[in-house]
């Protein structure tokens, strides 16, 4: 009796042993590593680091509802994340990194031209999925890897119908003070006097600043001399600021233009808002309270509680990287098959969760390109924040057959 | 079209002599160090750099404006080059002087990486309520950059005083001119040491101040200056507070009629241009002695 006893007792261990354990194994959750690589540090910090909050976001709210649903499985998303210092070494090292050594198959953030444009050199080699954010150079996407996909739209998309903006409010004599140096300004620029220069319009001066230069005077004082009746300014908003800010304080007062993409706290920072009023800022549709519908508003909020900051104008572009991923995945029935989440990418349409409001081809959110569009809007500093006024005239079915014309 | 042209040349004069004014600062920092000890102190951007970023934190910690937070920085980044000259240059100080340039190099790391932790990756603007702008006949001078001029000027004023009327002064002067014949007159020489630290870095934060105010301090900026400092110092004579003043005022002027009328691209470059001339044409600078 004694050993039927003790051998019952034992049998019942072992059973809820196994059922426990057993339960668990077939229950376990799965888990999926996301890469992101970006500017955390540095100049190209103002971009790259709300991208990477944003991709966070976007990871915790996903994961709190049962993460990415895949055939049976579900998968909760882990982001192993590097700072590429908008270097174009250190981002195509991060990235190898993730590739070689975390094993990493989707990879998202890439604020900056730079490193993002080392990176896309090779990609397509790489069993990978990329999904760029702010970098806005145009070779990005001209390549037509077939498994890069960029939420931002080329900074010449926005630049040509800044172009005609700008000749619509009657500028005629414009002198542009601005990041030359980097490609993609160059780009927004070279397309602004095209459409410019059709509407009467003519560019008179072409002064540089690099990413690091604070001291823009010698560079205004020069313009001021040859009177423009307007001004244009295109480079990342911490140089930038201080463009606008010394201009003011050399009297120059003419209707003043930017390409920078920097919330109103970034601007702050450097000029006062007397500095700033009256400017106007030519980008995409980005994160602006007037243009968002009630996901943006939500998406507003949470950021700012979760990172007691709020959202730069970048950070959205990231934020639906992550949503892309997500309806790919599922859609694609697999976690491990690149080139079949590409596929998916490739048909899908906007994702509900999107932030941005992006202009569908052919009612996919991106064309053959793997670019997206948005619209473009003309933005008015009024009363320490930024005021959306009026779309731009753009068309991006034009665009996105200008960006197939390219590839070689 | 000649006035315009008068008023674009005041204009970029005037904008050289503020930027050239934190080129002084820099430099007087530097040569001080290199006059005496002929150390290459490259550490010292980094210093100035902990300066702007001391300064901005005293004026949001305790609700001071610039310049009282300028003036308490000063004798903490004094005291940090006496820690400097005591823990990384005196242990070498009779090495070779490649020890002394790589203990240089390792302690622009170090601060810059303390800078980093204890500041953050961030520029920051250091705070002025110095606003306002004078305008004759269509030069325009904001009144910070005005107190920029007038502080150097203090500062140089002060410099000499100490130097040329006081005790301490005579002191290094002595050291400055034979330090085996100071020892044997007397003179505590690790004393001079400490002090002529003490006055660089002081000199070093009031730059780095005023480089807060008027742009930013943020990583990085410190490398700039510090490349500049030893261009003023190579134009205007190793080791020559007269040929520093001036030294930093022409390159500052150069850069800005550089960029004002031949190309913005140039500005920059403008030092090492001035450096390789110097260095081929006056080795000992404008007023350095032959």
């Amino acid at each position: 009796m004694k050993r039927f006893e003790s051998r019952l007792y034992l049998g019942i261990v072992a059973m809820v042993a196994v059922l426990t354990f057993g339960i668990g194994a077939i229950a376990a959750e799965k888990e999926l590593a996301i890469g992101v690589s970006d500017a955390l540090t540095g100049p190209g910090a103002t971009y790259g680091l709300p991208q990477s909050n944003a991709v966070q976001l976007a990871v915790e709210e996903i994961n709190a509802k049962g993460g990415v649903k895949v055939g049976k499985d579900s998968y909760k998303l882990r982001v192993i994340s590097y700072d590429d210092k908008a270097n174009p070494t250190e981002g195509t090292n991060a990235v190898r990194k993730l590739i070689d050594r975390d094993g990493v198959k989707y990879i998202l953030g890439f604020c900056c031209s730079g490193p993002t444009s080392a990176v896309a050199s090779f990609i397509g080699r790489e069993d990978v999925v990329m999904l760029v954010g702010n970098a806005a150079e145009r070779a990005i996407t001209a390549q037509g890897n077939p498994n890069l996909f960029r939420t931002r739209p080329p900074a010449d998309y926005t630049g040509s119908a800044a172009g005609t903006f700008v000749a619509q409010r009657g500028a005629k004599k414009l002198a542009v003070v601005g990041s030359l140096d980097v490609s993609f300004y160059r780009q927004y620029i070279e397309a602004f006097e095209r459409e410019f220069e059709k509407g009467g319009g003519k560019i008179i001066a072409k002064e540089s600043y690099s990413a690091t230069d604070r001291d823009m005077t010698p560079q205004l004082t020069k313009v001021r001399a040859l009177n423009p009746d307007a001004l244009l300014v295109t480079g990342y908003v911490e140089p930038s600021s201080f463009v606008y800010r010394q201009a003011f304080d050399l009297g120059m007062k003419m209707p003043r233009y930017g390409f920078t993409s920097g919330s109103e706290e970034m601007f702050l920072k450097v000029a006062t808002s007397e500095q700033m009023e009256g400017i106007w800022d030519l980008r995409p549709t980005e994160l602006t309270v007037e243009a968002l519908g009630p996901v943006g508003k939500a998406f507003l909020a949470n950021y700012t509680k979760k990172f007691n900051i709020p959202p730069a104008p970048s950070a959205p572009y990231a934020y639906d990287q992550v949503y892309v991923l997500k309806h790919a995945l599922e859609n694609a029935g697999t976690v491990d098959d690149t080139k079949k989440v590409a596929a998916e990418i490739r048909k899908l349409a906007v994702p509900p969760e999107a932030v941005m409001k992006y202009i569908p081809i052919d009612k996919k959110m991106f064309d053959e390109n793997g670019q997206a569009y948005t619209s473009n809007g003309a933005f008015q500093w009024k009363n320490n924040k930024w005021t959306y006024v009026s779309d731009l005239p753009s068309d991006p079915m034009i665009y996105s057959k200008f960006l197939r014309s390219l590839r070689k | 079209m000649g006035g315009a042209m008068i008023i674009e040349v005041a204009q970029q004069i005037f904008n050289g002599i503020v930027i050239g004014s934190v080129y002084v600062l820099i430099a007087l920092g530097l040569t001080v160090i290199f006059g005496i000890f002929g150390i290459a102190h490259f550490a010292h951007g980094s210093v100035a750099m902990f300066g702007g970023y001391l300064t901005f934190y005293l004026t949001q910690r305790f609700g001071l404006s610039l310049f009282p937070g300028m003036a308490i920085a000063m004798p903490i980044g004094a005291l940090l080059g006496i820690l400097i000259e005591r823990l990384a240059y005196r242990p070498v100080r009779d090495d070779p002087h490649i020890n002394a340039f790589i203990i240089a190099l390792g302690l622009t790391m170090l601060i810059e990486g303390a800078d980093l932790l204890l500041f953050g990756a961030d520029q920051v603007v250091i705070p002025s309520s110095y606003r306002s702008v004078i305008n004759i006949a269509g030069l325009a001078m904001v009144e910070l950059r005005i107190y920029v001029v007038l502080t150097t000027c203090a500062l140089i004023a002060a410099m000499t005083v100490l130097l040329s009327s006081t005790r301490t002064g005579k002191a290094v002067r002595a050291v400055a001119q034979n330090r085996s014949a100071a020892i044997l007159m007397g003179v505590d020489v690790e004393w001079v040491s400490m002090v002529v630290f003490a006055i660089s870095s002081a000199l070093g934060i009031a730059a780095g101040a005023l480089i807060g105010a008027l742009f930013a301090v943020a990583p990085g900026v410190g490398e700039g200056l510090v490349v500049k400092g030893f261009a003023v110092l190579i134009l205007g004579g190793l080791g020559s507070i007269p040929g520093a003043i001036v030294g930093g005022i022409v390159l500052g002027v150069s850069e800005t009629l550089a960029a004002g009328f031949i190309s913005s691209a140039y500005k920059d470059g403008i030092a090492f241009l001035v450096m390789i001339l110097v260095l081929l044409f006056r080795p000992e600078g404008l007023l350095g002695k032959r």
